[in-house]
């Protein structure tokens, strides 16, 4: 039996710390190493011309940036537009026409303290907001901005679009009541909880017959892809050949953002606001411009699928003539929005469902045998 | 309109007639004033329920007469007929009590209530006599009694800081 | 109302920090979407009145009662001249009289209008808000160039009126009163004529005017009834106008129930209302005579009044106000002032008039009322 010396023990004992000290040198390389590569697979992914190009559109031009200053100048615009309706004049001191009036906001309200309810679920408090802004916004990828510069079609590519993209948009914007309902949920207060139940209700009764509207325009199309129908409508926006279904899709997409007045669920008067009750600086800033955001691609929504996009007069860029029907589509949106008095909850349900959806359906129906039935329709829907 | 079922010189004979001991003051245009005992209240104001149809149920109040005396009035209105009718009950006591009147008018529940924060007179069977008006450190204190001075001998009641005294000499010598 | 249904209510305090509830909290239950009980609550804005009232003299006192109600400050306050009247004899100059008149529909006007803005606010619509706001700018500017303030007027004073009609005021009052007359067939139809506001007001809050008259409540809300019940008409102060000229007591009649009102018919009766204050401010400016404004021995006899007891009553904008005060030998204050609040009633009869509605029609019940705080509270 071997006797333990101290010595011998104290004689390794330089050997054992350089054994540790090297095991986790070689973590850290490896991990070094690790984030290295990882880099270089992006670099070389971007680095590649399409990829690159692909990075500049989802981030500069009809991507990220381009969303978030229209989003700004919407704000400013909504602004504008409701206070010469209500014989006031908006904003008028920060900048020329209070153009910088939102950029104060926006950095008064970041600045402000977030109060956080004591009854609130803290962590999907914190986290409900950003989450219903992202999917909001990411249905701005399918967007057909340009024929030539959108964020997912490359340009020159044969398909710029996805195929389904008219579906994808609507398949994200399902997760917006749950998020509103969650929202009114996790803030802990009688007042959210009602409106968030009143936001989940009126977008359930809205998103239907807004779906089936839809419908109409792909049909004649003959494609689910927001592109396509785009680029179909270059002899005819389907607007004229589709008044009611246009109608229905207004009433419906103002009703889905839950704004006046269809906006029981943030209704002042009742509910203090609804399901945003509780949110405070940063987290209301949030969920504020995720409406804008909603209204805005409702607007262009409706200019995709009814005014023809970027078909419109030749001599300007396709994003320019789709920014101006943008711009006149959305008008017409905040003109309706301010002009009515607030509906009650069951009376908006009753709107959508007992008039809304017939209509659309109906409209359906006579698309169907219009397309089939109408020997001239085809040629002239179909596009060139 | 002087003789008409309801009008304030019938009314006032009517209400004398059932009970001798209503002192009546002298008609003032269409305005009639009864002097009613703190026990008869009930009777006259559903007779006057009964009698007057319209009667809307304008004001309920007291005055503190000092000397733990106390005056309540109450006012009606009658548009059929232009009456003003006017009730005025004598209360006396440290804690003076009279009979609701609250389920023949409605409308006079919160007056009552009112009465009671404010002058500590008890009304017997009114369902609810929280305050209404006042915080709750000022219950039982009966703000409008004249014994409730509101001058700075009650300081520091309040909790706040004592004002300076002014200095003896020097300044104004108001 | 069996218990198994209120196992499942929830309480919802409505105020006093709601946006919408204007200083007041009401407790309501709530089954589901409906409400089962109703029972407000006020106090918030208790400052006594009437306590201050008894360290006032009677040319001060008419001042607290201004700051009661803003909207309708000279109407608030005219009924405690009116009592200080009833006690002390005053030569009031026929000059004055027709005046104090015109002033008191004017504010009435404004004072509406108001009213038609924040009950729109209440149904969403913040168009109709602003609109009726900037008309009433003029009336304001109108009330500025007369007294030198714009809500607080304070223009009537034992005895008479404390300033003359200018031509400068006769002017602003002019493009005031023809800025009403020009934009009502446009509130007439951003309001009664919007079917989005009839979906929301018809049937909505309704009572009959037996209730009503047990609950209290007068001027408009129950003018709405059918009851031509108007002080003005009535039991007209001495001291006023009103029996110099003819003109109607408006009521509103609902057809499809006789007898009873809805949120509806008290906004029509508004409207009505509004006509009729135009009206007899057109029937009484040609009337106005020359003379002095005040009886020259008031100030001294106001000084010091007799024992006695005064009830001043005036039609407000929201129903019946007065004020009833008891003086005692030589007083320099009055020994008792109550006021009666309009709003007393009406915030009241919340209690009964909410049970059964929904919780979505509650700022329209409470809009049509026309509650405000000051009132109660005083």
């Amino acid at each position: 039996m071997q006797q333990f010396d101290f010595y011998l023990w104290l004689s390794g004992l330089w050997d054992w710390i350089w054994g540790v000290l090297l095991w986790f040198w070689g973590i850290l390389k490896w991990f070094v190493i690790w984030i290295l590569d990882v880099i270089d697979g992006i670099w070389a992914l971007v680095a590649l011309p399409e990829n690159f190009m692909f990075l500049v559109r989802a981030i500069l031009m009809p991507g990220l940036i381009f969303v978030l200053f229209a989003l700004i100048f919407t704000v400013w615009y909504t602004r504008k537009i409701w206070a010469r309706v209500q014989d006031r004049r908006g904003p008028t001191h920060v900048g020329k026409y209070g153009g910088y009036q939102l950029f104060a906001d926006a950095i008064k309200l970041m600045a402000k303290e977030t109060i956080i309810p004591l009854k609130a679920k803290r962590w999907m408090y914190r986290i409900l907001p950003s989450l219903l802004l992202v999917i909001v916004l990411l249905t701005f990828a399918f967007i057909p901005w340009d024929p030539y510069w959108n964020i997912l079609g490359a340009p020159g590519s044969a398909f710029p679009d996805l195929s389904v993209s008219l579906v994808l948009i609507f398949a994200l914007l399902t997760a917006v009541p749950v998020f509103s309902l969650l929202i009114g949920w996790v803030s802990g207060s009688k007042y959210s909880l009602i409106g968030g139940f009143r936001a989940a209700n009126n977008q359930f009764a809205s998103e239907i017959p807004m779906v089936i509207s839809s419908v109409g325009p792909a049909m004649l199309a003959g494609s689910l892809s927001m592109f396509s129908i785009v680029a179909a409508q270059t002899s005819i926006w389907y607007v004229v050949l589709l008044p009611v279904n246009f109608a229905t899709f207004l009433v419906a997409s103002i009703a889905s953002v839950g704004t006046f007045p269809f906006d029981a669920p943030v209704a002042d008067s009742e509910i203090i606001f609804g399901w945003r009750t509780e949110l405070s600086g940063i987290y209301f800033t949030v969920v504020y411009f995720a409406e804008f955001a909603e209204q805005m691609l409702y607007s262009a929504l409706m200019v995709a699928l009814f005014f023809g996009g970027f078909n419109g007069l030749p001599f300007l860029p396709g994003i320019v003539n789709f920014l101006i029907k943008w711009l006149v589509i959305y008008f017409l949106f905040t003109l309706v929005t301010s002009s009515f008095y607030r509906l009650r909850q069951d009376q908006i349900v009753h709107l959508c469902w007992k008039y809304l959806l017939p209509l659309s359906v109906l409209n359906v129906v006579l698309v169907m045998f219009a397309v089939v039935y109408i020997p001239g329709l085809l040629p002239l829907v179909i596009g060139g | 309109m002087s003789d008409t079922p309801g009008s304030a010189s019938t009314l006032g004979r009517a209400i004398i007639n059932k009970y001798p001991d209503i002192e009546s003051k002298p008609l003032d245009g269409n305005k009639i004033e009864l002097i009613v005992p703190p026990e008869k209240i009930r009777d006259i104001v559903s007779l006057i329920d009964e009698q007057v149809s319209d009667a809307l149920p304008e004001s309920l109040f007291g005055i503190d007469l000092t000397e733990n005396k106390y005056e309540l009035i109450y006012i009606f209105w009658s548009h059929a007929n232009k009456m003003l009718l006017q009730l005025r009950v004598h209360l006396e006591g440290e804690k003076p009590e009279i009979e609701s009147v609250c389920d023949i008018f409605p409308g006079l529940e919160w007056h009552e209530r009112e009465t009671h924060e404010m002058f500590g007179v008890n009304f017997k069977n009114h369902p609810d006599l929280r305050l209404l008006l006042l915080p709750d450190e000022l219950e039982g204190k009966f703000p409008m009694r004249k014994s409730f001075v509101t001058d700075r001998s009650r300081m520091d009641e309040t909790g706040l800081a004592q004002p300076k005294s002014r200095p003896e000499s020097g300044g104004e010598s108001s | 109302m069996s218990p198994d249904i209120l196992d499942e209510a929830s309480v919802i305090w409505f105020g006093p920090q709601h946006v919408s509830a204007h200083g007041w909290a009401t407790k309501l239950t709530l089954v589901g979407d409906y409400i089962v009980e109703c029972d407000p609550n006020a106090g918030y804005f208790h400052r006594s009145a009437e306590k201050c009232l008894e360290f006032r003299n009677f040319r001060q006192g008419s001042m607290i009662l201004e700051r009661i109600c803003m909207m309708e400050a000279f109407l608030a306050e005219y009924p405690y001249i009116a009592a200080v009247e009833k006690i002390v004899d005053l030569e009031i100059p026929e000059r004055a009289k027709i005046m104090r008149t015109i002033m008191l529909e004017f504010n009435r006007i404004h004072s509406l209008q108001f009213w038609w803005g924040q009950f729109a606010g209440e149904l969403g619509l913040f168009a109709m808000l602003l609109w009726p706001w900037v008309d009433r700018e003029y009336t304001l500017d109108a009330f500025e160039e007369l007294t030198g303030s714009r809500h607080t007027v304070s223009y009537a004073t034992p005895g008479g009126v404390k300033y003359d009609f200018t031509p400068k005021f006769h002017a602003k009052m002019e493009i005031a009163l023809s800025r009403v007359k020009e934009r009502m067939p446009v509130f007439d139809d951003m309001l009664a004529g919007s079917p989005t506001f009839r979906l929301r007001t018809e049937g909505v809050g309704h009572y009959t005017a037996k209730q009503a008259l047990k609950w209290g409540l007068s001027g408009p809300n129950i003018k709405a009834c059918g009851i031509p019940m108007d002080l003005r008409k009535d039991d007209p102060d001495p001291n006023l106008a009103y029996g110099m000229i003819d003109w109607e007591v408006p009521t509103t009649h609902n057809e499809e129930h006789p007898g009873e009102c809805d949120a509806f018919d008290r906004l029509l009766q508004r409207f009505k209302e509004i006509e009729t204050s135009l009206d007899i401010i057109d029937k009484l400016l040609p009337l106005l005579p020359e003379g002095p404004i005040i009886d020259p021995k008031a100030r001294a006899k106001v000084n010091r009044l007799p024992e006695g007891e005064g009830y001043g009553r005036v039609e407000g904008t929201r129903g019946v106000t007065s004020v009833w005060l008891k003086t005692m030998e030589k007083a320099q204050t009055p020994w008792r002032a109550k006021i009666r609040g309009p709003c007393f009633a009406s915030y009241y009869s919340l209690k009964h008039i909410v049970p059964g509605a929904r919780f979505a029609d509650f700022p329209a019940i409470f809009g049509s009322l026309d509650p405000y705080p000051g009132w109660w509270d005083r």
